[in-house]
């Protein structure tokens, strides 16, 4: 940041790209022009004042764009879902919190799937979010706008939120970076829960070194998240070696559109050149994966979303002359598609005499592809597959068809059951369309994620910004 | 085989008013999700323990009083003397 730029300029001309390209994205839910130039405004006073780098913040003035799903103090967070159309949060987020410490600037709110439920975006009250590359073509999901808005330069950086892999999958769509750090790396308090032993916050960029910047600020324990780890926080760093060995799992790229598996081949052999040891290796267990994931999703999804009666937050419907029962049915029927199916799901597999026979399972099956995967990370550094298994797709395409549309997240599952990081970074295009490259790493080894992921980025050198 | 009258039974316990129609769709895309789920039949598990918690003790904080700042009931609509009103009980 210098005097010859200013924050202001930054900003006004961050808002004038949405208000020019969000038309065709409809990336945003709320766009907060005045807060964001306001904020800009007192950043330029403290620069003017001679203030040091460090107090303005490591990310003073610095665009960034939050999924709908995180409370912003003041400013509307509706889960794109008409149960929280009119919820203004009284506090921040402790991330929110964290980058505004920072000097990073909410310029607004991104569309998702309603309550962070999809991988398209498809379900969300406010219309789809499109493609920038393709805008025929879903952006992926569930943090669709967080990977759109990126991609289309209407912000730096966002943060999403990812259960099952709602981070990588809009990533890999919209040729971005993204990631879901380990459970436990990056406080909740403030994320309205989805399936809370699988969900973390995790940043969106357009390079490895701008999602890196951002976990800087908001990794850490949290009093407010007992799940969140004690312990020093990590400052993490740019570095990248060759000396990093590589596991290419099979399984995902068996399971892959053709062209998908060429080009996480091609990804190995740039990391076997650049003097990486590279080696195919196989995780049975990944045929589980999905099953046991929408078991748990959907059984938490259950619970998490019973607290919404309309009562303390919500729409315009009065309580006067109803039964309780009879209100809470009604106004919760208002509630989407996908969620309801998922609600009613997760309460038939949590029903007495299907415990044992679902949820029970699906934790050991969990417990499986921990052991398997901790197995695997002593022999790897890394592990890399493709992170989705298909191209980006028409819109309408899989909505109608539920159990086509789960089996997309095959490969993003993994990592959120077993805990571990896992970052996608852009691979290359097939039909003009992006192609997102996964790895994985070690819990609480997102430093070794960054190296594989900086190293290979540095010699791919994959197109980020599509024509608008 | 998921009936027409599981899912209305479900649809109550999840407090979900559920058209007819719903009632049918989600009779039929329910049981195809739930036959998928029937996979974790096909693995022998029960030599296995589920996976628990890292932390296996709760842990609690010290128990500090941290006065909230703003309107925690700011967003809740029907409002009388301080109270939210909610529908009677019965």
């Amino acid at each position: 940041m210098n005097q010859e730029f200013s924050a202001e300029e930054y900003i006004s001309q961050i808002l004038e790209r949405i208000e020019k390209v969000d038309d065709k994205i409809n990336a945003f839910i709320i766009v907060d022009s005045n807060g964001a130039l306001e904020k800009a405004r007192l950043i330029d006073k403290k620069v003017r004042n001679g203030e040091h780098a460090k107090d303005v913040g490591s990310l003073a003035g610095v665009a960034i764009g939050i999924k709908d799903n995180i409370c912003t103090k003041g400013l509307r967070t509706t889960c794109a879902s008409k149960m929280l159309q009119d919820y203004v949060p009284p506090y921040d987020a402790t991330v929110i919190k964290k980058l505004k410490d920072d000097g990073a600037i909410v310029v607004g709110k991104l569309n998702l799937d309603e309550f962070a439920m999809g991988s398209t975006t498809e379900f969300s009250m406010y219309g789809s979010t499109r493609n920038p590359w393709n805008t025929s073509y879903v952006p992926g999901g569930s943090s669709g706008g967080s990977g759109a808005s990126v991609a289309a330069s209407e912000c730096a950086i966002s943060l999403g939120s990812d259960t099952g892999g709602s981070v990588r999958c809009p990533a890999s769509f919209c040729s971005v970076v993204g990631l879901k750090p380990t459970y436990g790396r990056v406080s909740r308090f403030g994320l309205i829960s989805y399936a809370n032993s699988l969900e973390q916050i995790g940043p969106i960029g357009k390079t490895v070194s701008d999602v890196v910047m951002v976990m800087n600020s908001i990794s850490g324990m949290d009093n407010n998240d007992q799940t969140t780890v004690d312990g020093e926080t990590p400052k993490y760093s740019l570095q990248s070696n060759g000396n990093i060995r590589v596991g290419l799992l099979k399984e995902m790229v068996e399971g892959a559109d053709p062209e998908i598996s060429k080009c996480v081949y091609s990804a190995m052999d740039l990391f076997s050149n650049l003097g990486c040891r590279c080696e195919e290796t196989s995780m049975k267990s990944i045929e589980y994966a999905l099953a046991s994931y929408y078991t748990i999703a959907m059984a938490e999804s259950s619970s998490n979303l019973a607290r919404y009666d309309n009562i303390r937050y919500g729409f315009d419907l009065s309580p006067d002359n109803y039964e309780c029962n009879a209100y809470f049915a009604k106004v919760r029927s208002n509630f989407g598609q996908e969620v309801k199916r998922r609600i009613i799901t997760g309460s038939y597999v949590l029903s007495s005499g299907y415990y044992g026979k679902y949820y029970l399972k699906a934790q050991k099956v969990r417990a499986i592809l921990k052991q398997e995967i901790v197995s695997l990370l002593k022999t790897f550094d890394v592990l890399i597959g493709p992170t989705m298994p298909v191209l980006p797709f028409k819109f309408g395409e899989k909505i109608d068809d539920p159990l086509k549309m789960y089996m997309i997240d095959i490969d993003t599952v993994v990592a959120n059951l077993t805990g571990i990081p896992s970052i996608s970074i852009p691979a290359g295009f097939s039909k003009n369309l992006p192609i997102g490259l996964q790895i994985m790493a070690g819990e609480f080894q997102e430093q070794i994620l960054f190296n594989a992921a900086l190293l290979f980025e540095s010699s791919a050198n994959v197109q980020r910004s599509p024509d608008l | 085989m998921v009936s027409r009258d599981e899912i209305k039974h479900l649809g109550w316990l999840s407090r979900l008013e559920l058209t007819e129609e719903e009632i049918s769709k989600y009779a039929l895309q329910i049981e195809k999700i739930i036959g998928y789920l029937d996979k974790l039949d096909s693995i022998s598990l029960s030599e296995i323990e589920p996976i628990r918690s890292k932390k296996n003790i709760s842990e609690l904080r010290k128990d500090r009083i941290q006065p909230f700042k703003g309107d925690p009931l700011l967003s809740s609509k029907y409002r009388k003397d301080g109270f939210i009103k909610g529908p009677r009980l019965s």
